[in-house]
């Protein structure tokens, strides 16, 4: 009993149950739900999603968020196909390259939020304009398509159901995780979006935390474009573009606090799976694509409200 | 450690809140720094902490100048404050808020173990009731600010700022600091202690400066040559009133609140009380017995799981607020004004009509500003709120008058119930005899006032019956003589029975 009860007053519980229920359900609905490639096609949803989410995850637990994400990303990706297929560089340095380029976008953002006093938010909104400016002026909508092989290989090659693709994410998930609860840095990230007077009362670095917060954000969205072009097999200027409202949606459906100070690694994997699972199950059921926005719309109620449930039952909320 | 101010003046728009203040404070002793809301303690502070720059003027430290760019550097310089806005981050456990500047470190990743146990050590001196891995949100107000305390001690400062450390803790807690501040004090830690409860200040202050008005009023006086009428009128500007309550005939009066028997999922077991109309009941208890939360579930803020409440004899649920107040005329005012009682950054005015709008809505449901000025002024009037307008932003008021401003907007509200939860944390000692005043007077007028409060003067002064509880539960009930000596140890022998028991 005990253990149960606590079960069910763990931040994503609500999550995991609605994920069984959707699952349940599209196994019924459709036979060729649980295949193995079917299950494949999943996961490589999945992988530059949970990236996203992570990327505005970190902004929103220091009490900031960043509109940018999808722009930087989408920056990245073109940046990171240019160099392969304008300047042949191996995708073993163009990896790097393209993850500094996204730091270096954070930092933009960063440095931009601190030193004008201008609150993340709208500073992030002007920069995400400009870094799809610099992506369309760059390549004029046009996509690289001559990636290397072994990297859409990378992109395509499973063992069983898992892609090779969920690599990249689960090592980022456990590091994040550890980041948060076992780190230094990562608990004064967390310190200054619960309180920001107190945290730096305690001597905590504004500047250098706000900072570090919008240079992890960067990073993670540039982790998420060298997936997405992998997985795409191609380098689009439109990569990034559909990633704000998903990277507001899978934290604040895994237990982000809007307001800053709380986030969950496994909550947002939580929320991600759901996503994911709804999306999959519209084409595979056959279902009319708008019931099944109807149904997302509904899980995500459902899965938030038994958050709020068990915050109230527990006398935090 | 030396510290020493000289001459320094700090100005904020449309305020001089310093204007050429200084202060020498010696290692080995404890200096009161006195002054009405809006002296300029809290200002003076800041600056030494780095949270403010002077506009001119120097810090001295050790002799030497030294300039406090940020909170941080003034951690580094040794320099420990418990400021007077609640600094704790509310998701972080109480370990990790007492430790947060250095947490310990054990292969690159926070040793939590070693968190708990240092933070057990500095918590242990206060309190040994609170837990060190829940988190702070889920604590009391009184909770929290032991652990402000606690991580300030754990700094273990050269010098150590307190400003009100005590205004929300009780008696008890306020002797364990006490005891701790006097052997911090021997081993030469400089002291700041900032404090609105006389008593206090004559009990463990060795000089005393006193400000007004942003100036000097007395500095660096020795404690022992200083009267309590002194003092008063050095930071008043005039001679101190104590506030004198009618005594009501308790009892004879109709009962309108009464809990038979109540458990609640706070954990609270079998609270019985009545309280009659016109009456003053206090409700006494240290931290951690229970008496916020009682109150809270009054209001529906926390679930009835026995027993019965009635109000004007007949048997209710009370879901929330709305209901308390539509249906049973009853209001609570929060011990927590900033958090809780008022929205800050709205003006007085909206402020006060926010429990009337429903009453003040024209034919299309529209609220015009002018009746809600209209409904709002004479209250603003007859508690004399200083306010330059009554579109001024609450959050621009000084503590007194942001809580004048709360009452007031039960009073036109027209509650026959107040619960009123510790009403003069903070506020300064004319105000306090004001409020006082007032708070006598609606009682008079026929309002029911559950008074909850840990400053014994003050229920003392105010209350005509003192329930006294701890552990959840009321452990017995006191007729208040308005004798200080007789009713607090009254009050204390119900306590320690319990204790004892206990033991």
């Amino acid at each position: 009993m005990n253990q149960l009860r606590r079960l069910v007053l763990v931040e994503w519980s609500g999550l995991a149950v609605a994920i069984v229920i959707g699952a349940a359900i599209l196994s019924m609905l459709a036979p060729n739900f649980l295949t193995e490639f079917n299950i494949y096609v999943m996961l490589r949803s999945f992988c530059v999603a949970l990236l996203v989410g992570f990327a505005q995850m970190v902004t929103l637990g220091v009490g900031q968020m960043n509109i940018a994400v999808g722009a930087l990303g989408g920056l990245v990706a073109i940046a990171f196909g240019g160099m392969m297929e304008v300047y042949g560089l191996p995708i073993l340095a163009a990896v790097p390259v393209a993850l500094l380029i996204g730091a270096a976008g954070g930092l933009i953002n960063g440095l931009l939020t601190v030193r004008t006093g201008i609150n993340g938010f709208i500073i992030t909104l002007a920069t995400a304009s400009a870094f799809t400016g610099i992506n369309l002026g760059i390549t004029e909508s046009i996509p690289f398509y001559k990636m290397p092989p072994a990297l859409v290989a990378f992109g395509e090659q499973r063992i069983g159901a898992f892609p090779y693709l969920l690599i990249a994410p689960v090592i980022v998930a456990a590091l994040l995780g550890l980041f948060f609860a076992r780190t230094v840095p990562g608990r004064q990230l967390l310190a200054y979006g619960g309180n920001a007077q107190a945290a730096e009362l305690s001597g905590i670095p504004r500047e250098r935390t706000i900072v570090m917060a919008h240079v992890l954000s960067g990073l993670l969205a540039a982790a998420a474009a060298i997936l997405a072009v992998a997985q795409l097999g191609s380098a689009q200027p439109s990569i990034g573009s559909d990633w704000l409202l998903l990277s507001f949606a899978a934290p604040i459906i895994g237990g982000a606090a809007l307001t800053g100070g709380h986030v969950s690694v496994l909550g947002t994997l939580f929320a991600v799976i759901l996503i994911a699972l709804i999306e999959n199950g519209m084409v595979l059921a056959k279902v009319d694509p708008y019931w099944v926005q109807f149904l997302l719309g509904a899980l995500i109620l459902a899965a938030v409200w038994l958050n709020r449930w068990r915050a109230v039952r527990t006398g935090t909320a | 450690m030396d510290l020493a101010i000289e001459n320094v003046s700090k100005s904020f728009p449309g305020v001089r809140a310093l204007d050429g203040v200084s202060l020498n404070l010696k290692g080995g002793e404890i200096h009161a720094l006195m002054g009405e809301n809006g002296a300029g303690k809290s200002t003076l502070i800041k600056i030494i902490t780095g949270v403010h720059r002077p506009d001119s003027g120097r810090v001295l430290l050790d002799g030497k100048p030294v300039e406090f760019p940020t909170p941080r550097a003034a951690l580094a310089a040794g320099i420990g404050a418990v400021h007077q806005e609640r600094n704790l981050i509310p998701r972080f456990s109480v370990g990790e808020n007492i430790m947060l500047e250095r947490l310990p470190v054990k292969g690159g990743l926070v040793d939590y173990e070693a968190v708990h146990r240092e933070a057990r050590r500095f918590l242990d001196m206060l309190d040994r009731g609170i837990d060190t891995r829940v988190e702070v949100r889920t604590l009391s107000v009184a909770q929290m600010q032991i652990v402000e305390i606690a991580k300030a001690l754990s700094l273990e400062a050269r010098v150590l700022l307190l400003d009100e450390p005590t205004a929300s803790i009780t008696e008890h807690e306020t002797a364990a600091l006490f005891t701790l501040l006097r052997k911090l004090k021997s081993e030469g830690v400089a002291i700041v202690f900032v404090s609105h409860k006389l008593e206090e200040v004559f009990a463990i202050a060795d000089r005393v400066t006193v400000l007004r008005d942003g100036r000097i009023a007395a500095a660096n006086e020795p404690m022992s040559e200083m009267t309590r009428q002194r003092l008063v009128t050095l930071m008043v500007g005039r001679e101190e009133r104590v506030a004198q309550i009618r005594a009501r005939p308790s009892g004879a009066s109709e009962v309108v609140l009464e809990a038979r028997g109540l458990a609640t999922s706070f954990g609270h077991r079998d609270v019985s009380f009545e309280l009659h109309r016109g009456e003053i009941l206090g409700l006494y208890g240290l931290v951690g017995a229970g008496r916020s939360e009682l109150a809270r579930t009054l209001f529906g803020g926390g679930e009835i799981t026995g027993g019965e409440l009635r109000v004007n004899g007949r048997p209710v649920r009370i879901a929330s607020m709305h209901e308390a107040l539509g249906r049973y005329r009853m209001g609570y005012i929060s011990e927590d004004r900033k958090q809780e009682g008022l929205i800050l950054m709205h003006s007085v005015r909206e402020n006060i009509a926010i429990t009337i709008w429903r009453k003040l809505a024209g034919a299309l449901g529209l609220v015009a500003p002018r009746s809600e000025a209209r409904a709002v002024m004479p209250f603003v009037k007859r508690l004399e709120v200083r306010t330059p307008s009554i579109n001024q932003t609450v959050g621009n008021l000084s503590g007194g008058n942001q809580q004048k401003v709360s009452i007031a907007k039960w009073l036109a509200a027209e509650a026959q119930i107040l619960v009123i939860d510790e009403p003069t944390v903070g506020i300064d000692i004319k105000t306090k005899t004001y409020i006082h005043e007032l708070i006598g007077e609606i009682a008079a007028e026929g309002v029911s006032v559950l008074l909850i409060s840990s400053d014994m003067p003050e229920m003392i002064t105010l209350a005509d019956r003192i329930l006294v509880m701890h552990g959840f539960r009321i452990v017995g009930e006191v007729e208040n003589d308005h004798r200080y000596e007789t009713t607090s140890k009254a009050i204390m022998s119900r306590i320690h029975r319990v204790e004892e028991t206990a033991a």
